[in-house]
Formats: structure tokens, sequence, C-alpha cells
């Protein structure tokens, strides 16, 4: 049982950033991405959902846009973000169960 | 395919903009609804109506609302007699405006109805999408 399995923890620690890092190459079949790809999709589609949620709030505050639309995009940032906790908080937990492990 | 719970809440935004809008011609046809003309035996403020269409969205498949024309209600004016108004015409007939305050008081109810219906409809979906992503935490 080889640690560096628990490789795939590493796109949630970019979420700030996301720039360099480039997903941790794993000896991935060759039938479709890994799920360290598709995690590092979600999680920079999911900065995308903020930075607009983000913006539609100023914008909101500016009165440049209607009040459903500010809330729309706000509810989507929040469902993404809480999307991305509880995924992460599902990865933090399979990696201290296997700290856990008895030896 | 984008996400039927998604889908209801962008359907239900739409609704709300065009129940919004339906708000904003009321509030216009009571606000004016004494308008007179400034020309002597002009036409006052008239009536407008709200009609609403059905708008495919084709890149999502999904059928939402919009509001497809604002128009002007062709009801005749009433008229009153009022010399001293500078619209009254050489008889000191004045005409008014084809806004009847009880019909737009009735409609704004049901534009309230209509748009409390597609909060609800948002909210709902909305409740649903966070109960299924809850699912993952303290099982």
């Amino acid at each position: 049982m080889a640690i560096s399995e628990i490789a795939p923890l590493g796109p949630t620690q970019t979420i700030s950033g996301r720039s360099s890092t480039p997903a941790p190459a794993t000896s991935a079949e060759a039938s479709g991405p890994s799920f360290v790809q598709t995690l590092g999709q979600v999680v920079s589609d999911a900065v995308g959902t903020l930075q607009s949620g983000e913006a539609a709030a100023i914008q909101g505050i500016q009165g440049s846009l209607p009040p459903f639309k500010v809330v729309e995009s706000i509810m989507s940032a929040q469902r993404t973000l809480s999307q991305a906790l509880a995924i992460r908080d599902k990865a933090v937990s399979a990696y201290q169960e296997i700290a856990r492990m008895t030896v | 395919m984008i996400d039927p719970l998604l889908a209801s809440i962008k359907i239900a935004g739409a609704g709300l903009e065009a129940q919004s809008t339906r708000l904003r011609i009321i509030s216009e046809n009571v606000a004016n609804s004494q308008s007179t003309a400034t020309t002597p035996g002009g036409d006052p403020y008239t009536r407008k109506t709200v009609s609403f269409d059905n708008e495919m969205d084709r890149t999502a498949g999904l059928s939402l609302v919009r509001v497809k024309n604002i128009g002007l209600d062709e009801a005749p004016f009433t008229v009153e007699q009022d010399p001293g108004n500078p619209a009254a015409d050489d008889k000191g007939f004045v005409k008014m405006p084809n806004v009847n305050v009880l019909v737009e008081l009735a409609d704004m109810r049901e534009a309230n109805r209509s748009y409390e219906a597609n909060l609800q409809v948002a909210k709902l979906s909305s409740d649903l999408l966070s109960q299924t992503v809850n699912l993952l935490k303290d099982v």
C-alpha cells in the first residue's frame, strides 16, 4: 500500500492561486481522465463560480444588476463552495482513516 | 445537459424577471391614472398591457418565460367635464386615462402571487440541492 496514492488530495490545496501545480501524475489507466484531473477541473470551475458570485455581489451593491440575478449567482457560488467543502472533508477523513491504521 | 434542479432555479429566475416587469407596468399605470394631456383636446396616458411568451433556451433545452410585448390598451378614454384643465377641449371636456385602478390592483395581486410562486420553486430546488450535498456529511 503506497502512501503516494493519497496524492489526489493535492488539488484541494491549490484553491487560492491556481496557476502552477499541475495535477500529480498518477499511473492512470489509459481510459478517461483520472480522478486527480477531474478534481482539478472541478476545483477550477468552482473558483470561477465563486469569482462570478463576488462580481455579481459587487454589481448588486452598485445597483447595476437586478436582485434576483445577484441572488442566483451567489446561491450558485454558495452551492459550489459547500460541495467543494463536502468533498474535501470526505477526502481528509479518508486520509485520517488511513493514518489511524494499525501497523 | 443541465441538472434539472439547477434548471428549475434558472427557469424560476426568468419567471421572477417577467413578473417584476409586469409589476413595473402596473405601477406605471397606477401612477399615471390621472395623467391628462398637455394640449387642449389631446390624448391622455394610455394604459399599458404586458403579455408573456415561452422562450426556448436552446443550449440547455429549457422553456423559459419572457415578456413578449408591452402593448397599449385600446379601450376608449373616459371623458370628464373640467373646463379649467389645460387639456380641456373647447366644450370643457377632458379625456382621462383608460386606467381602472381597481383592475390594476387585482392585477398587482396576481403578479405578486406569481412572483411568490416562482420564489417558492427556487427555494425548494435550492433546498433539495443542499440536502443532497449534505448526504456527504456526517454519515
